[in-house]
Order: C-alpha cells, then sequence, then structure tokens
C-alpha cells in the first residue's frame, strides 16, 4: 500500500513538473515569436513611415584642418584645390547624428591615415529652397532670381503667374503638334511613299504649311524654355531650370505644422499613385501595385475553379482507393516545392513550349520576335495559380468535410442527383471555404517574388497591362510587382538611404496587403465554423 | 386494455395486392461484409402504420433505408432478393433512384434542416423536380406545412432561416418537407428520440393523422410509443424478422418467447 501512494505521488510530482514545464516552454515560444513577428512589423513600419515625413536640409562643411600636403600625396591634388567642400543634404536625421554618422563614414573612407580625415559640420540651411522637377530629381538651393525673357525677377511672388503662362504655352504647343503638325506630316510621308514629284503644287504647300507650324512651335518652344528659375548650389555655382519642368518649391526647413502634415499626404499619395522616377529612388509605386492586383486577380480566376473542382473530385466523387489517396498526397507536396521551381517551370513549360506554339501559330509573321513567347503576364498568373492550387484545394477540402454528412443524405432523400446536392447544398455552403483558400492564395502570390522574376515581372515597365490600345488587356506584356520591385530596389541601390526607405515603405505596403488579405481569410473562416457549429 | 386509438385491423397475411403498399421478398443485405438482413419476407399495408422495432444494430434502420435505397451510399453495399412498391420492382436496373426517392418521403433521426429560410425547405424537393411556379410552390409548400402541423407557427417567418426553429419545430418540418412531394410512404427514422416527451406526443398525433394520406413506417426504441401508434408492428432481431403482426396482438400476448423478452425489457 505504502508503495502504491509513494508511486501516485512521484507520478503526480512527474505531471506536475511536466505540466511546469510545458507551461514555461509555451510561454518561451509564444513570447518569441510575438515579439520577433513585432519587431520585424515595427522595424519595416518605422523605415517605411520615414518615407513620408519631412526632411531638414542641411549644409555639410568638410574642411581639411591642419595638413601637412607633402605627407599626403594621394590626396594633396584635392587638398590644395579647397580647403573647404560644403554641399546641401536633406536627412530625416538630427543635426547631431548626422554629424558623427558622416564622420563615422570618412573615418571608414580614411582607413588608416588617421591625420587625414577631414571634420565635418553641419548646420541647418534654413533659406534653402527643395526644387522638384517632373522627372523627380530633387535640387537643393538658395534662390537666386526668376528670369521672364530678359527681365529678372529676385521675388518668388510672381512664380504661381508665370507658371499658368508656361502651362497655357504648353498646352498651345500641344495643340499645334497635334492637330496640325502629326497630320501634315502623315500628309507629306504619303506623298513621299507614292512617289510625287516634290515640285508638284500640292507637295509644296503641304511643305510650306508644315514649315510654317514647325517655326511656330519652335518659338513657342524658345518662350517656354526662357522662362526659368535660378538656385544656387552650396559650391556657389548658379544653375537654372526651365519653369515648365518644376513640379514642387518650397523651403524644407520652414514648413508649419499643417505643411508638414499636408507634404506627407502629398508623399503617400505620390507613392500610391506615381511612376517610380529616378532609377526607382522617388515617385511612387504605382504600376507595381497595378500589376500585383492584376496579376493575382487573373491567377483567382484562373485558381478558383480549378481548385474548388479538384477538391469536390475528391472529396465528393473520388472512391476511396490507392489512387486517390495518391492525389492527395500528391497535393499535398505540391504546396511543399519550393516556388522558383515554380518558376522554372513556368519559363520552360508556359513560356518557351505553351507561348512558343502560340507564337508560331498566331503570330508566326512577327517571328523571330515573340508575342506570347516571353515571360509576361499570362503566364506570370498561371504559375502563380500552379503554385497557389493545393493552398485552394486544401482550403476547399476542408470547407466541404465540415459539412455534416446528413444534409446531403437529406437532399438525397428528397430525390435531388448527387449532382443537384453539390449545387445546391454543398456548394453554398462551402463557398467561404473556398473564399477562404483564394485570399491565402492571393496573399501568398502577393507576396512571392523568385518565380515572378523568371515568368514576367520586371524592375520597370514602360507600359501598363491595361492601357487605351486594342485588345486593351496585353496578357503578354511584362508588368511591375511589388516584391520584385523591392528586390531589385533593395539589392541594387544600396548606396542611397532615400532609395532604402522607398524600399521599406514599399515593404510595408506589402505587408500592410497580405496582412488586411490574412485577416480576412481568418476571419471568413471563423464565420464559417460557427454557422457549422449551428448545424451539428 | 386501454387503447389511445381506434383502429380496424387484418391479420398480417390477409392483405391482398391491392392493400399492400411494399412487398419484400427474400431479402439479404450485406454493408461492409456484415450480414445485416437475413431472408426478410414482409409485406406492409397501404395507409397503415407499421412500427419497426428491436435492438440497436438489429438491422431495422437498413431495412427503412432499403426501401428508397439510402443504403447504396455505404461503401461494400450488396444486396439480394426484392423490393416491390406499388408493384415496382425498385431494384429494377430501369427504375430512376431520384424519382422512386420523390414517392418515398424520409425523416431522419436528428432534424437536418438546410441552411436556407423554412420556405426554401419545404420547397426544395419541389425546385429540384422543375417546378418554377411561384404560386404552386406557395400553394404547395402551405399545404405541406398545414399537414405538418407547423404552419400556424411559422406563416408570419416563412423567409426566416429554419435553423431558428426549435427541436421539434424543426423535426416537424422536416416531415413537411417529405409531404411537400406528396410522397405515398413516409419512412420516419426514430423521429423522436431526439425530443421530449411533450414534443414527442404531437408528432406522435401528427404521425396517426398523415396515415390517412401515405402509408407510414417508423422505426422506433419506445415501446409504448410503437403499442400507442402503430397499427402493425414487427420485431427484427439479429437481421431477422422474428414476429410481425398487428400492434395489440404482439404487444398483448407474443407468439415467440423472443418478442416477449424484448418488449418486456427483458434484454435489449
Amino acid at each position: 500500500m505504502a508503495s502504491y501512494i509513494k508511486s501516485q505521488q512521484s507520478k503526480d510530482f512527474l505531471s506536475v513538473f511536466n505540466h511546469a514545464l510545458f507551461k514555461v516552454l509555451v510561454i518561451t515560444a509564444s513570447g518569441i515569436l510575438i515579439s520577433v513577428l513585432l519587431g520585424i512589423v515595427l522595424f519595416i513600419g518605422f523605415q517605411g513611415v520615414r518615407y513620408f515625413l519631412p526632411m531638414q536640409a542641411y549644409t555639410i562643411t568638410t574642411s581639411f584642418e591642419g595638413i601637412d600636403t607633402t605627407e599626403n600625396q594621394g590626396i594633396s591634388a584635392q587638398t590644395n584645390q579647397s580647403m573647404l567642400a560644403s554641399e546641401y543634404l536633406l536627412s530625416h536625421q538630427a543635426k547631431e547624428s548626422l554629424r558623427t554618422s558622416l564622420q563615422q563614414k570618412l573615418v571608414e573612407q580614411y582607413a588608416g591615415q588617421q591625420s587625414a580625415i577631414p571634420s565635418v559640420t553641419v548646420v541647418l540651411a534654413n533659406n534653402v529652397y527643395l526644387l522638384t522637377t517632373n522627372s523627380g530629381q530633387k535640387i537643393l538651393g538658395e534662390f537666386v532670381s526668376i528670369n521672364e525673357n530678359n527681365s529678372t525677377l529676385t521675388s518668388l511672388s510672381s512664380l504661381p503667374k508665370l507658371q499658368t503662362t508656361v502651362m497655357r504655352l504648353q498646352q498651345n504647343l500641344n495643340d499645334i503638334q497635334l492637330q496640325q503638325l502629326t497630320p501634315l506630316h502623315q500628309d507629306i510621308y504619303r506623298l513621299e511613299q507614292t512617289d510625287v514629284n516634290q515640285n508638284t503644287p500640292l507637295f509644296q504647300k503641304k511643305l510650306s504649311e508644315f514649315n510654317h507650324w514647325q517655326a511656330n512651335a519652335n518659338s513657342i518652344t524658345e518662350q517656354i524654355e526662357s522662362y526659368t528659375i535660378k538656385l544656387k548650389l552650396a559650391n556657389q555655382n548658379v544653375v537654372s531650370y526651365p519653369i515648365s519642368q518644376l513640379q514642387d518649391l518650397y523651403q524644407p526647413n520652414s514648413l508649419s505644422f499643417w505643411q508638414s502634415i499636408g507634404y506627407t499626404l502629398n508623399q503617400i499619395y505620390i507613392f500610391l499613385t506615381d511612376f517610380p522616377k529616378q532609377a526607382a529612388t522617388s515617385g511612387g509605386v504605382f504600376p507595381a501595385i497595378f500589376g500585383t492586383l492584376l496579376m493575382v486577380i487573373i491567377m483567382a480566376l484562373l485558381v478558383t475553379p480549378f481548385g474548388a473542382i479538384s477538391a469536390i473530385y475528391l472529396h465528393e466523387y473520388a472512391p476511396n482507393n490507392r489512387l486517390t489517396s495518391i492525389i492527395r498526397v500528391s497535393v499535398s507536396n505540391m504546396a511543399a516545392v519550393p516556388s522558383v521551381v515554380y518558376g522554372v517551370f513556368g519559363l520552360g513549360f508556359f513560356v518557351y513550349v505553351l507561348g512558343g506554339s502560340i507564337d508560331k501559330l498566331l503570330y508566326s509573321d512577327e517571328l523571330p520576335s515573340p508575342t506570347f513567347g516571353t515571360p509576361g503576364l499570362l503566364w506570370a498568373s498561371l504559375t502563380m495559380g500552379i503554385l497557389t492550387l493545393p493552398v485552394v484545394i486544401v482550403a476547399t477540402e476542408e470547407g466541404l468535410s465540415r459539412i455534416p454528412n446528413n444534409l446531403r443524405m437529406g437532399a438525397l432523400a428528397l430525390g435531388a442527383t448527387k449532382f443537384e446536392v453539390i449545387k445546391k447544398v454543398v456548394l453554398p455552403m462551402a463557398s467561404p471555404g473556398i473564399l477562404t483558400g483564394v485570399i491565402l492564395a492571393v496573399a501568398r502570390a502577393a507576396g512571392e517574388v523568385a518565380p515572378l522574376i523568371l515568368v514576367g515581372a520586371v524592375k520597370f515597365a514602360p507600359t501598363l497591362p491595361i492601357d487605351g490600345d486594342f485588345p486593351f488587356i496585353h496578357l503578354e506584356r511584362q508588368f511591375m510587382h511589388l516584391g520584385v520591385f523591392i528586390y531589385d530596389g533593395a539589392f541594387h541601390n544600396q548606396t542611397e538611404s532615400q532609395v532604402a526607405s522607398l524600399m521599406f515603405a514599399t515593404c510595408m505596403l506589402l505587408l500592410v496587403i497580405v496582412l488586411i488579405l490574412n485577416i480576412s481569410a481568418i476571419l471568413l473562416r471563423n464565420k464559417l465554423r460557427n454557422q457549422y457549429e449551428r448545424l451539428e | 386494455m386501454f387503447k389511445l386509438f381506434e383502429r380496424e385491423v387484418l391479420s398480417v397475411n390477409e392483405f391482398s395486392k391491392t392493400q399492400t403498399s411494399i412487398n419484400v421478398k427474400d431479402l439479404n443485405v450485406w454493408l461492409n461484409n456484415k450480414h445485416v438482413l437475413k431472408d426478410i419476407n414482409i409485406r406492409i399495408p397501404k395507409n397503415k402504420i407499421t412500427a419497426l422495432i428491436g435492438q440497436s444494430g438489429c438491422g431495422k434502420t437498413t431495412l427503412l433505408n432499403s426501401f428508397n435505397r439510402m443504403n447504396e451510399f455505404i461503401p461494400s453495399h450488396k444486396m439480394t432478393g426484392e423490393v416491390w412498391i406499388n408493384d415496382r420492382d425498385i431494384y429494377d436496373k430501369r427504375e430512376r433512384v431520384s424519382r422512386l426517392r420523390t414517392q418515398i418521403g424520409m425523416v431522419f433521426q436528428r432534424p437536418n434542416p438546410f441552411p436556407m429560410s423554412i420556405y426554401d425547405n419545404v420547397s426544395f424537393g419541389l425546385k429540384i423536380q422543375g417546378e418554377k411556379n411561384r404560386r404552386m410552390l406557395d400553394d404547395s409548400v402551405q399545404k405541406a406545412l398545414k399537414k405538418a402541423a407547423l404552419w400556424e407557427e411559422v406563416r408570419d417567418r416563412l423567409f426566416d432561416s429554419a435553423l431558428t426553429l426549435s427541436g421539434g419545430q424543426q423535426q416537424r418540418l422536416m416531415i413537411a418537407r417529405a409531404l411537400a412531394l406528396e410522397p405515398s410512404i413516409l419512412l420516419l427514422d426514430e423521429p423522436t428520440s431526439a425530443l421530449d416527451p411533450l414534443t414527442t406526443l404531437y408528432i406522435e398525433e401528427l404521425i396517426v393523422e398523415l396515415k390517412k394520406q401515405c402509408t407510414v413506417l417508423v422505426v422506433t426504441h419506445n415501446m409504448q410509443q410503437a403499442a400507442r401508434v402503430s397499427d402493425y408492428s414487427a420485431f427484427i432481431h439479429m437481421g431477422e424478422l422474428v414476429e410481425y403482426s398487428d400492434s395489440d396482438s404482439l404487444f398483448t400476448m407474443p407468439n415467440k418467447q423472443q418478442t416477449e423478452d424484448y418488449i418486456t425489457g427483458r434484454y435489449g
């Protein structure tokens, strides 16, 4: 009896110990998970949000004090020419930390030549203007003057008036080019093609008209170019920019609170709606958002019927035999295949085999330049469709298996055929399950990079896949994708801190999109679960 | 002998051909390689209530399911023998199963309403049959709900979800759903086992009403219920039909010792 009690006690002790250990393990594991997730989100969020905040302009001056030029032959030429170098810089950092980081960079640059390291001074450049051009270029400088034809204005107050003048001129120029020059040019080209003598009156008339309008256009262009704005750079050089190229001009250091908010909102707007500019260092990521959305929509249209039909076959029709279990195992294994393998498969099968055949059959007159036989939107969507097919199948099957069997029996007993039972009872109830699968698939496809690089996503696409030209949707075109954009930008432009924050902002956007998709999938699944629990 | 309902009864061997609804000849059924029903021969009379009683797993439900061929959904199902319903061999190759099932209504042990409105539940079978006329559907739904004694309770909320009904209401809705197709036979598989005694009584009264329109077969574990409701009773034990006669004689003076043991609760 005593030994029994003892063994019972030790058992209890062990189980308590196990229980406590288990608890500690669970707490530790979940703590680590949550902190890692929070860490990633906060880091990306912090870095990404910075992209939208206004920056301060600083004057950076590097000076070489007490340098014995004779000892440092390597840099003597430079030091003789100017002992002082200064430039303007935009930065999110505060003055002191900026100075420290710049100094640190110089120390790294001049490694081993301690005496040659220049010292850096950082001063807020308060009267400096930031000029943004239409092409996304940013220039910092002190305002000098506005030039209008031959007169020079030293005040900025007339700038808005000049801008409207320039805009009107630009409009005139466009009108001339579209309504006069283009048709005339076409006429002349046609006359040349039909071997009409250059001396015939018609030809002469057209030529003189063309010259007349061309001269008009040239004079307007000259006029437009005569409106310039002059800025003095930090190295005292004065540069002038045509007002027609001017997008934005403001003093970064003297923004009020509301102006800062306006700046941030404007940055967000530009980020979401503009094209990338200056080799993806400024501007926005609109084509990447557009490309990603279009790709996942086409993919969802392809994968939903396939996945749902496969799942319905597997769950409702397939006999319980070896072949079915082989199919099931294959579906599970498909989900585990590395995504780059799908990319290679897509390139080899879809692009070269399928695309090549389509080109031979339908676009043979355009060969050897390929139409569909090159990476493009359609092939990317198809590849991602295959990649995400198991997700849809598994989610749909889960949805189907949650439908109580007695509902199927009830419908069958009322004289419904199997197909009618599936159509009228099973599918309506399984549709949230299918939708969950599709959302998860879309979230997966939105975040993939490796296969997309192979089958159609590019770092910069000059045109969107949808435009006004027939047939409006160009499935053969290459497209931009958020993940690929981040990959490319982050790896190929490491030097510029501004680029890094554009990449972080894109990361944040991608994270937000995937998070929203996943949360909606989870909510949908919970709703579905509650609905079934009421039935059982 | 206290009798709740007056009935006229014939001996089970006296049914003429016209009085027979279901005629089972040498029926053997194997499910999952188990011999569930053994040489069953039984004639079910028209417009009467027949109760099937017996232990759990004795084959009552299998017998019930073989009347509307619901056994076919069980893998490795095998059968021999014949089942004739209204002078048609329902296991004939030319017989369309979905058509057969519209003529034989079935109500399951637990209510299984579809997650749709009350109206859509009742009109489900008719819509499957291709009935599209809204007025015809309305009429049939109303008639079926009235027959199932549910109309008064749901007439104001026909388009509410059927899942909002109580258990007893749901079971009556299931009866209405089956009746909407105007079947000649109604199979009830332990229809009251999931309900409280009062609701059970209510459903029993309903079942007695229903025999005016169709032949009713009811599987039950409740001896009192079988005695109260049914005109005829069949006792099945280990897959064999032990005794089959009018309920009065079966429950008052059974011929076989096995039957007496079962109904007096000596086993099972």
